[in-house]
């Protein structure tokens, strides 16, 4: 079927066909049959002899003695009655003609016309200058070659068997093979006994005698190296013609005739029946197969059966019959020779081949069989012939197990054979394709290959390092990083997050980090994102974008990491790995290797400016020797230099081709297949960088809500450039803080700041009695504005520059979140190098900083006009604070108790006068579950109003319930303030400009609205008890309150409110006792129960009616509400208690 | 019972293929892979219009000297091959019948799996199951 186009097969080979040839002339007569016996013997004597006659009866008699004595049991003849034919010989240019017709007359008489000829030949004299080339009229006759045999195989059936067999041909050959018969078959290794050799000494003594026949067998044997036929001419090549038809017809045939029906051998009369032409009965086979059976089994003579099989599989051949010869053949390989036995099953594999349904499969099989036997026979290059010829069969089907077998045998074969790169190729081959085999079968292919690799590789130890098939490289999980590792915590110096190798890609944060990196960008240029950015990439992966040439920076390391995947069961061994690349303009120095599982990172140094390619990896592969793995010292690294390991291990190549993401934006791309660019290997080394570096010290892990904590960040320019422009900017910019002139409040160095209060105080000399303490600052100062949806926070250094080697630390104040849980804060630093490169402005380090806050205080507080208190200036609108504290710690972290320090006012317009109701609870202590209440009076600042629109100052006004004050118009204190204050204000006032945009007309309802706005912040001062391991820690906070409205409660923190959807089910509590009891009771009328979705703070109002028939007073409190979660699915159901009799009089009418 | 039983497509490569003895797996794929030629054979002997009536047990496609190959063609022109052992004389061609008939049943559950691509190898467990069964059984 598919080998159909294939040419390798034929119905035979060449080398089957000799061995035939071979077979069948080397066969020794025997005594049953007539193959090789001899039926006539031509006697030849030369006119030019004295006595020709006496001569013909010498022969004659000679001949008789070697048939009839027992001392010759070879040559056979055929019948004891041998055809005797005369021949005289009569040279034309020597003899005498007239003597030579008279002697063959005298011939004729004693013989019979029948049985004698006269031969004339050498009608010219030999002529050697004349050189025409006639050619050998006896060579037709001798030296068959196999090759003619196959020409003329279709032509007629005499040449289908070879000239040997013509004995029994007899009958239908046209008779010009029967010459050789006379000739003595080539036996070579006997001698026949008429064979006169010209140049030993004669056996008859009568040399005249020798001569004469001789003179002959000069001419057919071409051993004496004298030219044959130089004396002959065209007219003798006919009389030679002549003559032998002459021989054949008039004497051979006829006495044939009168002997051959004495045959009667099964065999013979098969082959008889298959060679009569146009013989009227189909080719008795059961004849065939008997006369093999018997041979084998009863004669036990091999050599016969196995004549008889070639004989018969070949008539099989020629008749179609091509699955019983391939059957015969089949049946008889035996044991004992291979290389008989190969060559019959290569022919059986021919003749399946040759089906008129072709058996491709069997052809395989029975080729590999013949391969392999082939092999055991010593034929390398007629196995590896048969089981590449196999190959074609399995290959690519999905016979792994026989595909792996063949490609081992191909392997092995080639390999003897010299035949590297084959052998290369079969092995490459088994170990490659996702392998069946067992480990041990697996660990055999691999030694087999490492062995035959190492003998390709020294035969070229110079050229080019050949590529490595396993194990796998998972070229698109290559990861590339551009910067020094992380260097861990160093003390308790805690380094930024940053990126490096070991994290594992995540698109959500991924995408954060761009839109940070975005928005400080745009904050340094003003506003505007140059067109030339591009988010920094440090770690390049199969998700990043690969399509513009990364970066990297001169002096320092780029990291490659290559996947590998072994797909074998047993261990491979790589050592020495190390990156190939190609630098463009000058060389790069120095590599770095190192080794993780199954992914392998690689450090490359550029010391140079320019392009660098990284175009794959190199290795030594080796295997794990079996009882060094069984033990587990494998893994020494001692074991790396031994003996065992170095010598199965060889040196090859792999390139990474990373292949680009799949284009799909032009019609055309999405119609073909296109695959865009990969850059990820091919990074540009640009000049030096500034390279910051970011400790974090003191840093914690959990805080409480709202708790403010200092702690330092050490900024460190490792590099040799020094740096501008540094910036950090995050999502979250309320959790933290660098504070304002900070320099002069706090200890410069973390070490003196141990058990220092985060906050700026001052010691009051007694207790203010609850009157505040009035200073102001301007929200500008604090780098707030509320313009700005997300800004970038300068960091304060010196001199706003870092110097190459130099660190700077700098005080940060953090703030716990309002919200419980765990927070993940984003920071990001942005900094620029001195002087402008084009290529890249700015670099980025990322920080990733994980804080857990538990619950403290939840703080509410409304505002409302106060009218019975009278100012004392006779100004209206004075106001009154209530606050409301709750500790709503849980209090498992050991917090004691919570004790209020201070309430601060904060407001453009008003401000804190004095503390109300400071009667009993005089330190303002919060046991765990406790509620404080306060109460301010609040008034209007004594500023003039212009100053106050003008700028954007805000009055801060300190109420202290201990003798510290903290200064709540400074840092740390007065920044969060600012800060929640931006992001609090953000939402609600859009919400209210585009409101009032809206709806002009509604401007008096906007009016009166403003009349009951109060724009009033507090600021509350907490310290917290805390116990932690034997040890009481004091814990500071503040908690923002925004105060908007008049007689409106505010929060410290948004209450949290579940977006839900609510499935309500109404039904009436019919089976109630009351409902029951109640004599004349009343009915509900339609609809009397509702199931229904509410979406979150969506209100619904459902109407039931009921009937009353009599006068009384009815409950009409009875409806039931069921409620559950609308995504859930279990009937989770909540009862609502809502048992308000709702009672009805009915009148009697 | 059954020393080797194969799933082949019907392109020709095996969608399954297990034998008990381990060690002699490679002979018996050349033995499964070997016994297809007859099965084309068998199938293109029968001609197109008898194709669909036929039945789909082949029956014995030949003998060796230590096993019997049975075949078993859907309609879809998936071979079922099947080895046993030639001592195992129990076996009579019922039995034989019946328990392809079983094979074609996981087959066709296989198939049923809607996250089976066709053409993959088969890695149905309860396929496993089943021609462990069919192999481990002793009569």
């Amino acid at each position: 079927m598919e080998l159909k186009e294939s040419s390798l097969y034929t119905a035979t080979t060449p080398w089957f066909e000799s061995y035939r040839e071979t077979f069948l002339q080397s066969m020794p007569a025997s005594d049953h049959e007539f193959l090789n016996h001899y039926l006539a013997c031509m006697l030849v004597a030369s006119s030019g002899e004295a006595e020709p006659m006496e001569q013909f009866s010498k022969l004659s008699q000679e001949q008789h003695r070697i048939q009839h004595n027992s001392d010759y049991s070879y040559p056979k003849w055929f019948i004891p009655n041998t055809l005797k034919y005369y021949v005289l010989l009569h040279d034309v240019t020597s003899g005498d003609e007239q003597r030579a017709e008279s002697i063959y007359e005298e011939m004729k008489q004693k013989y019979g016309t029948q049985g004698c000829y006269l031969l004339k030949i050498n009608s010219r004299a030999p002529n050697r200058a004349s050189d025409e080339q006639i050619p050998d009229p006896w060579s037709q006759y001798l030296q068959k070659n196999s090759i003619q045999h196959q020409e003329s195989y279709e032509d007629g059936p005499c040449t289908m068997t070879s000239n040997k067999n013509s004995d029994s041909n007899l009958l239908s050959l046209d008779g010009l093979d029967n010459e050789i018969k006379v000739d003595g078959l080539p036996n070579s290794f006997r001698v026949h006994p008429l064979q006169l050799d010209q140049c030993g000494d004669p056996p008859n003594t009568d040399g005249s005698d020798h001569t004469k026949s001789a003179s002959v067998r000069e001419n057919k044997k071409a051993s004496t190296g004298v030219i044959r036929g130089a004396c002959l001419t065209l007219t003798d090549h006919d009389r030679i013609r002549q003559f032998i038809q002459e021989f054949t017809f008039r004497g051979l045939l006829p006495h044939i005739e009168k002997t051959i029906r004495q045959l009667n051998d099964q065999e013979m009369a098969a082959v008889s029946a298959f060679l009569q032409p146009g013989a009227p009965r189909p080719y008795p086979a059961h004849y065939m197969d008997t006369a093999i059976q018997t041979y084998r089994d009863i004669c036990k003579n091999m050599v016969l059966a196995e004549r008889c099989v070639l004989l018969s599989a070949e008539i099989l051949k020629s008749q179609s019959k091509y699955s019983e010869a391939a059957a015969l053949l089949i049946r008889l390989t035996s044991e004992d020779s291979d290389l008989r036995s190969a060559l019959l099953l290569e022919q059986a594999a021919h003749c399946f081949i040759n089906m008129k349904s072709p058996m491709v499969r069997k052809y395989a099989f029975h080729m590999i069989l013949a391969g392999h036997r082939f092999s055991k026979a010593g034929q390398k290059k007629h196995a590896l012939r048969c089981y590449c010829q196999a190959m074609q069969v399995y290959k690519g089907k999905g016979w792994s197990l026989a595909e792996d077998h063949i490609n081992f045998t191909i392997g092995r074969q080639s390999y003897t054979l010299r035949q590297l790169d084959n052998a290369v190729s079969a092995f490459r081959h088994i170990l490659i394709n996702e392998s069946k085999q067992s480990a041990a079968q697996q660990g055999a292919f691999l030694r087999e290959y490492l062995y035959v690799y190492k003998n390709v590789n020294q035969l070229s130890p110079d050229g080019p390092l050949p590529q490595l098939p396993l194990p796998y490289i998972n070229s698109s999980a290559t990861r590339v990083f551009f910067g020094h590792d992380r260097r861990p915590a160093d003390g308790e110096k805690q380094a930024a997050t940053h990126i490096s190798l070991d994290q594992e890609y995540d698109s959500e944060s991924s995408q954060q980090w761009r839109e940070l990196e975005e928005h400080v960008v745009a904050v340094a240029n003003k506003g505007i994102i140059p067109s030339s950015f591009y988010p920094t990439q440090y770690c390049l992966n199969s998700y990043s974008d690969n399509s513009r040439f990364p970066l990297a920076v001169v002096e320092e390391p780029i990291t490659v990491e290559v996947a590998f995947r072994n797909p074998l069961k047993v261990p491979l061994l790589l050592s020495d790995l190390s990156l190939l690349w190609k630098f463009q303009p000058k060389d790069v120095n120095g590599k770095d290797i190192e080794r993780a599982r199954e992914r392998a990172r690689l450090k490359l140094f550029p010391h140079h400016i320019g392009e660098l390619h990284i175009l794959g990896v190199v290795y030594n592969l080796g295997t794990i020797q079996g009882s060094v793995t069984v033990d587990g010292i494998g893994a020494l690294p001692g074991c790396h230099t031994g003996k065992h390991s170095l010598s199965m291990s060889v040196r090859g190549r792999q390139d990474l081709e990373i292949q680009g993401p799949r284009l799909n934006n032009t019609k055309e791309e999405k119609t073909s297949v296109k695959y865009g660019p990969d850059r990820r290997l091919d990074p540009v080394v640009t000049e030096e960088m500034p390279l910051l570096e970011v400790f974090f010290i003191h840093f914690p892990t959990g805080l409480l809500c709202g708790e403010i904590r200092k702690a330092y960040v050490e900024f460190v320019n490792v590099s040799k450039c020094p740096l501008t422009g540094l910036k950090v900017v995050s999502k979250r910019p309320e959790f933290f803080t660098f504070g304002v002139n900070t320099a002069a409040l706090t200890p410069l160095s973390p070490s003196t700041s141990e058990n220092c209060s985060a906050y700026k105080t001052v010691v009051t000399g007694s207790p203010s009695a609850g009157t505040a303490l009035v200073s102001s600052a301007s929200s500008v100062d604090f780098g707030t504005s509320t313009g700005q949806q997300l800004e970038a926070i300068p960091v304060p250094l010196p001199d706003s520059v870092l110097l190459p080697g130099a660190s700077v630390q700098l005080p940060m104040w953090l703030r716990g979140p309002d919200e419980e849980g765990v927070h993940e804060i984003n920071f990001l630093f942005y900094y620029e190098s001195v002087k402008k490169q084009p290529k890249r402005r700015h670099r980025i380090l990322r920080h990733t900083a994980v804080i857990c806050t538990s619950r403290s205080l939840n703080v509410r507080a409304t505002v409302c006009r106060s009218n019975s208190l009278e100012d004392e200036e006779g100004r209206g609108g004075n106001m009154l604070v209530f606050v409301d504290v709750e500790n709503t710690n849980t209090s498992e972290a050991g917090v004691k108790e919570f004790h209020m320090v201070q309430v601060s006012s904060s407001s453009k317009h008003w401000q804190l006068h004095k503390s109300v109701n400071i009667s009993e609870n005089k330190d303002a202590k919060l046991a765990s579950r406790e509620k404080g209440k306060f109460c301010f009076k609040a008034v209007r600042c004594k500023q003039n109003e212009a100053a106050v629109q003008s700028s954007e100052k805000y009055t801060f006004a300190d109420i202290i319930f201990g003798n510290e004050q903290i200064i709540s118009s400074a840092s740390p204190c007065a920044d969060f303030f600012y800060r929640s204050l931006s992001s609090e204000l953000k939402k609600p006032q859009d919400l209210l400009s585009a409101h009032t945009e809206k709806h002009g007309a509604e401007e008096a309802v906007r009016l009166i609205q403003k009349c009951s706005e109060v724009d009033l912040n507090l600021v509350i001062l907490w310290k917290a008890y805390v116990v932690e391991d034997n040890k009481q820690l004091i814990l500071e906070g503040q908690h923002h309150v925004v105060l908007r409205t008049v007689g409106k409660e505010a929060f410290s923190q948004s209450q949290k409110q579940a977006d839900v959807d609510v499935i309500v089910d109404l039904r009436h509590k019919t089976t109630s006792p009351e409902a029951l009891d109640t004599h004349g009771s009343f009915t509900w009328l339609g609809q009397t129960q509702y199931k229904l979705q509410l979406r979150s703070e969506e209100s619904r109002s459902l109407q039931l009616k009921a009937c009353f028939v009599h006068t009384g007073v009815y409950n009409l409190g009875t409806p039931r509400v069921f409620a559950k979660l609308s995504d859930q699915v279990t009937e989770f159901e909540t009862s609502q208690q809502n048992s308000m009799p709702a009672l009805i009089i009915i009148n009697n009418a | 019972m059954a020393v080797c039983i194969a799933v082949i497509a019907k392109e020709n490569y095996p969608l399954y293929i297990r034998s008990t003895p381990t060690e002699n797996e490679l002979k018996f794929h050349y033995m499964v892979h070997t016994s297809l030629d007859v099965v084309d054979e068998k199938i293109s002997a029968m001609g197109k219009a008898l194709v669909d009536q036929r039945e789909l047990y082949l029956g014995l496609l030949y003998p060796t000297e230590d096993y019997k190959v049975y075949d078993y063609v859907t309609n879809s022109k998936v071979k079922f091959v099947m080895v046993v052992d030639s001592s195992n004389t129990a076996l009579r061609d019922n039995e034989i019948r019946s328990m392809f008939r079983k094979l074609h049943n996981s087959y066709t559950d296989v198939m049923c799996n809607p996250f089976y691509n066709p053409g993959d190898r088969i890695q149905s467990r309860a396929f496993d199951n089943m021609v462990t069964s069919m192999m481990i059984q002793v009569c």
